[in-house]
């Protein structure tokens, strides 16, 4: 008897949660696709379509015992944050998603917070890197926002350790990008890391995004002459930086974060970046990454960018929550991200109190004529 | 000491660069009275030109300088036939010819972003002629990018040519005349037609120099013609419509700009440079060199 009204009990509940789990179901995207970091949106969105193609190639991914769909609904942000404010308010209500992956800046991730948060939509970050994306500046962290990287603190710490204690290097100027939350925020905490290990930070000098010459600020660098220049930027930006510097007889080791891969890199900043060292997501010409860099390069016949495999662990983690909560709602959702704990392409990603990845490991790149060569990867408290 | 020398070379590199894009503005506001917002356009477009003409089509540098400099003059004029003519013809006000720049500059730029893409690029160092490829030249402490001193010498070479061409040729004495009073030189003989053709075609082959050089010391993308709004407003400074002026307003706005945020900071290069500008347009309306108060639009 009572075997039989259980039995009723979960065939009640598989009919009602039938009913209501579609035939599809909706899943946001939005970056720049045009922009200064196009390169990365547009690796981003070919990325979350692929995998949509694979999940749908296999009818679909489990939902409740029922095969569903995977449609990817994408908006270009222009890297703007006022964009992708109004993009994200529309994927929400127009287009009713259910969870939300992209957010590759913390300039467009940081706005966007409040508004996920009122309207119960988890998003996923897949590069946003600053603290302030999932724990809001009252200290409260934002619920409904998550992330699949490390953050700018793990990062400027890595950053810093590796300067003063591997190299040795005891004096570091720093050229950051003023206007950007991501920029400012890996400088400062770079500065503490790197003073606190007994360097000292000799010039700290800046420039507003969108500009082109550096040679202003970079010359107060060469005045400062100091043993390492520390640049959290993007790869335009540091490919412009590094051609001034060395135009300038700045000779110094370049060092940067993970705004430095990219396809790009390289053959936009010539030679001027030979040696020099960045900490990244994870090696992709590594074993890992290769199923997806093979699949990839194949699909858009251009190489996976950091972006690819970093959104590829935030939709992972969005089908897996979708999976394990067996349902479409965005509330349930949520409740299962808290609980994330899965295996990415970039390492291992266990959701912590912040919402932020717990221990994951940074990695070492060294700039060796076109390649980026792994060096060795780092995993501190965060 | 080092530092002012290294920040003075810093300033007059990217002067250089204003000159070049600010004297485009410049002739066209002396002849047709309206700021054509167009040009900053047909740089970008001139910086693709070479850019795509060295690598893919694989001619020697010269050639591709050439093809730039030859494409951005036929695009200027084919801008001016199409766009501003009807224009004139109707005798609209000068407000329109304004709208009618900005729209053609939005269709130029949109139509790369969306045939080309919006990615930046870079001229391959391997493909520039030799002298360009070395290290830097140095004296003492002061550092000198290759590229920066081949600008400065090839924009002052380019200035140099324009001036002599204004003052002391046939052609140079009709467009100071269509300048000074379209009407009446247009009873003296002189073609307005063929004087406009003729300044488009001037600006539009200084827009190709200016794009190839800017291209080859920062890189080669569709936004470009936003930031060479920074060379009109030097224009303005040193007064709309005087080619002088536009290369003093150049070499002062990047003096001013290179000065503030080596010794200040970058975050206050842009106010302390417009406020500079906004009281000089104060005291003199017209700009440091322009001849006549006249609305500046």
């Amino acid at each position: 008897m009572r075997k039989s009204l259980c039995s009723m009990l979960v065939a009640a509940m598989a009919l009602s949660l039938g009913a209501q789990t579609p035939a599809t179901v909706k899943i946001g995207w939005f970056g720049p696709e045009t922009g200064d970091s196009a390169l990365w949106g547009q690796a981003e969105l070919n990325t979350v379509k692929m995998m949509a193609n694979d999940y749908n190639a296999k009818g679909g991914i489990t939902v409740g015992g029922k095969k569903v769909k995977v449609e990817i609904v994408a908006y270009d942000d222009k890297g703007d944050s006022v964009e992708a404010v109004n993009v994200v308010k529309r994927l929400i209500s127009q287009d009713k998603v259910v969870a939300i992956v992209g957010a590759q800046g913390s300039g467009e991730a940081i706005p966007v917070a409040p508004i996920v948060n009122d309207a119960k939509i988890p998003l996923v970050a897949s590069t946003a890197t600053n603290p302030k994306v999932t724990v809001s500046d009252s200290g409260a962290v934002n619920s409904y926002v998550f992330r699949a990287c490390f953050t700018d603190p793990y990062q400027g710490k890595v950053a810093a350790y590796f300067a003063s204690q591997k190299l040795g290097k005891k004096k570091a100027a720093i050229l950051m990008t003023i206007d950007d939350p991501y920029s400012t925020g890996l400088s400062q905490y770079f500065k503490e890391n790197f003073e606190k290990a007994g360097g000292k930070v000799v010039s700290e000098v800046s420039y507003t995004s969108g500009e082109k010459d550096f040679r202003a600020p970079l010359t107060k660098i060469k005045a400062a002459n100091p043993d390492v220049v520390f640049i959290p930027a993007y790869y335009n930006d540091v490919a412009l930086a590094s051609k001034q510097a060395r135009d300038l007889g700045i000779k110094q080791l370049l060092l940067g974060g993970d705004g430095w891969p990219s396809d790009n890199l390289i053959s936009l900043a010539g030679k001027s970046l030979e040696g020099c060292l960045f900490i990244n997501h994870l090696d992709m010409d590594g074993a890992a990454a290769k199923p997806m860099r093979d699949e990839y390069k194949a699909k858009y016949n251009k190489n996976a960018e950091l972006n690819s495999y970093m959104v590829h662990d935030a939709l992972l983690m969005v089908v897996d929550a979708i999976q394990r909560a067996g349902t479409v709602n965005s509330v349930a959702i949520q409740k299962a991200l808290t609980t994330c704990n899965l295996q990415g392409i970039t390492g291992h990603i266990k959701i912590g109190a912040n919402h932020d990845p717990v221990g994951k490991e940074a990695w070492l790149i060294k700039i060796v004529g076109p390649d980026m060569k792994f060096q060795e990867k780092f995993a501190t408290a965060n | 000491m080092d530092q002012f020398l290294q920040q003075l070379v810093n300033g007059l590199s990217i002067g250089s660069i204003y000159a070049l894009m600010a004297v485009g503005y410049s002739l066209v506001y002396s002849i047709m009275n309206f700021s054509n917002f167009a040009h900053g356009s047909v740089i970008m477009l001139g910086a693709y030109f070479g850019f795509y003409s060295l690598t893919a089509l694989g001619v020697p540098f010269s050639a591709a300088f050439g093809i730039a400099i030859f494409g951005t003059a036929a695009i200027a004029v084919i801008i001016e036939r199409l766009a501003y003519k009807p224009l004139r013809d109707r005798r609209a006000p000068f407000l329109y010819f304004i709208i009618t720049a900005m729209g053609a500059s939005i269709f130029i730029d949109n139509s790369v972003i969306a045939t080309i893409g919006p990615t930046p690029k870079t001229f391959p160092p391997d493909l520039l002629p030799a002298f360009l490829q070395g290290a830097p030249l140095e004296w003492g402490a002061l550092s000198v990018g290759r590229i920066d001193l081949t600008i400065f010498v090839v924009a002052a070479i380019c200035l140099a040519v324009l001036m002599v061409f204004i003052d002391f040729t046939k052609l140079g004495k009709a467009i100071q005349a269509t300048a000074y009073n379209m009407k009446a030189s247009a009873l003296m003989g002189i073609n307005p037609d063929f004087v406009i053709i003729l300044v488009f075609a001037i600006g539009g082959g200084l827009a190709g120099v200016a794009g190839v050089l800017y291209g080859m010391k920062y890189q080669v993308f569709p936004q470009m013609s936003a930031i060479t709004l920074k060379s009109f407003i030097a224009a303005v400074f040193g007064g709309l419509g005087s080619l002088p002026g536009a290369l003093l307003g150049s070499l002062l706005l990047a003096l001013i700009e290179t000065f503030v945020s080596g010794y200040l900071s970058t975050q206050y290069r842009d106010l302390f440079a417009f406020i500079i500008l906004i009281a000089m347009l104060v005291v003199r309306p017209s700009g440091i060199m322009g001849k006549d108060a006249e609305d500046k639009a």
